[in-house]
């Protein structure tokens, strides 16, 4: 079964490192194993969300680019 | 003592030379630091005048240095560091402080207060107090650093779309957008995202510059943090690159610190293995207009424009006139802030605040002085050639109900260059909206 999301945001609009920022933000209001689904329209999400899930240790689970607009979701791991 | 402590005042005692030590010393209490702050300007309190905050960094450092001071602390407000102090400290350096540097040019003794909220900066982040939104940034880019194979294919694809862009709007369908290219004589760092991609590819073709970009992009937050290891690991990225590329010279995006870091930082980071010209992408550009090398209409941008000189670029960077020649080269009402050039306002986006949003209200507040000089222009285009300037004054913008465009300086530049089609989001009933000007000629 697919996990659904707990947090949707919409990062339209917003420039690197402004994704990164909210992200950051955002991955502390839920809880470890939970999901947070976002969409962006800087392609610098493609490189900046990746490394900073490595860098602060949470999964990405998906990145993907639909026409303009750029999907991931992201889980807390710790 | 904790290890918090000890760690923040072995930073201290690390940082200390002659600069340092001159500013913690030489300061005369005449408070003419007070006008020149910003934050003082917007909200004139004894915590916002730059030698009251310094002060807080020289109590601790006489209670470190002065025997006298450490005996009878009472006598010098000297002050044993502690975590309530270095939490206040923190505060003050990454929240009350752009490093705009006003304040020391107007110093009559030239007092590096900057130079003394870097120092706290870099006690905090080895103390583990720093912003950590700055700390993760500056991670991250390391981590793509380490490994960029994880997101490089996906950056190609995106280079790949935005050529189809850029050959639609120069209507040239040799337009490249050159990666990796080896023996190129420049090497363009930009930022991350296309919108400082595309525009300067625009001119670069049209230049037929032998240009290429990399797969690293110029923003260092390592910078912000004062954090001179971090800062190092993140431009090593380009320093490397430019070595294995074989290029001649640096070109960096309009962004301050990015320009200040390459500029004047990375040549005594990595002395010996850096032997590259260094200039902002502001230079090349008044360099092609001057040379004929790109086209431009002097007429080709018909609204009201002004320019907000960035603190790095202007005051610490020496860029005071390139911008203007620019300028005054396709803007036909180009309308003067007042002050500006080395004593320009701050907008108080700087030092990495705008990243941090536990201090939006404190940084909206301090652009007041900013947003009160743009109205008085009555210019309806803001040019800033900086990201965290321009970030700072859209917030500005809405907030102060402005009523402004703001963009770029290549941005506008493309649009003077009368290109079969105009940039995304640089429409000229976008740009000029709301605005009665005459159809460009």
């Amino acid at each position: 079964m697919t996990e659904t999301p707990k947090l949707t945001l919409d990062f339209k609009g917003l420039l690197c490192p402004m994704p990164v920022v909210k992200i950051a933000q955002a991955i502390k209001q839920v809880q470890v194993g939970e999901l947070i689904e976002a969409i962006a329209t800087d392609p610098g999400v493609m490189a900046d969300i990746p490394a900073w899930a490595r860098s602060t240790g949470h999964e990405l689970v998906t990145l993907e680019k639909q026409d303009k607009i750029f999907k991931f979701v992201v889980k807390r791991l710790k | 003592m904790t290890e918090t402590i000890e760690l923040a005042l072995k930073t201290l005692e690390a940082q200390l030379n002659q600069p340092l030590e001159t500013a913690l010393e030489a300061c005369a209490r005449c408070g003419i630091c007070a006008e020149a702050c910003h934050y003082y300007r917007a909200e004139p309190k004894v915590e916002h005048i730059p030698a009251y905050r310094a002060e807080q960094l020289r109590n601790v450092y006489r209670y470190e240095h002065d025997f006298i001071s450490r005996l009878f602390p009472v006598w010098t407000r000297a002050k044993k560091l502690d975590e309530t102090t270095l939490a206040n400290l923190t505060e003050i350096a990454f929240s009350q402080c752009t490093l705009c540097r006003r304040c020391t040019v107007n110093c009559p003794l030239g007092v590096d207060t900057p130079l003394m909220m870097r120092a706290i900066r870099a006690m905090a982040t080895a103390g583990g107090t720093a912003p950590e939104i700055l700390v993760m940034l500056a991670d991250a880019a390391i981590e793509k650093g380490n490994d960029p194979s994880f997101y490089k294919e996906m950056f190609l694809e995106q280079i790949a779309d935005m050529e189809k862009q850029l050959r639609d709007i120069t209507g040239d369908e040799n337009a490249t957008i050159p990666v990796e290219k080896q023996g190129a004589k420049i090497l363009y760092v930009p930022l991350a995202g296309a919108h400082t991609i595309l525009p300067p590819a625009v001119v670069f073709n049209a230049a037929k510059e032998d240009w290429t970009l990399s797969i690293f992009e110029a923003s260092n937050y390592g910078v912000f943090l004062a954090d001179v290891n971090r800062a190092k690991q993140v431009a090593k990225r380009i320093v490397d690159e430019a070595n294995r590329l074989g290029v001649e010279e640096i070109v960096i995006s309009e962004c301050g610190h990015a320009y200040s870091c390459y500029r004047w930082d990375v040549p005594n980071w990595f002395a010996g293995q850096f032997d590259f010209k260094v200039r902002s992408l502001i230079e090349v550009l008044a360099g092609y207009i001057s040379d004929g090398k790109i086209k431009v209409d002097p007429t080709g941008i018909p609204g009201s424009v002004t320019y907000h000189d960035s603190c790095n670029l202007a005051r610490n960077g020496g860029l005071l006139e390139e911008p203007r020649y620019v300028l005054k080269s396709i803007v036909r009402d180009f309308r003067e802030m007042t002050p500006n050039k080395a004593e320009a306002l701050c907008c108080g986006g700087g030092g990495g605040i705008v990243a941090l949003a536990e201090y939006a209200e404190r940084r909206i507040a301090a652009g007041k002085p900013k947003a009160d000089q743009i109205k008085s222009t009555g210019a309806r285009t803001v040019v800033a050639a900086c990201e965290n300037c321009r970030l700072q004054i859209g917030d500005l913008n809405e907030h102060y109900n402005l009523n402004i465009h703001v963009t770029a300086l290549t941005d506008l530049v493309v649009q003077a260059m009368r290109l079969p089609k105009p940039l995304p989001g640089m429409e000229a009933e976008h740009l000029f909206e709301g605005e009665q000007v005459e159809a460009p000629r």
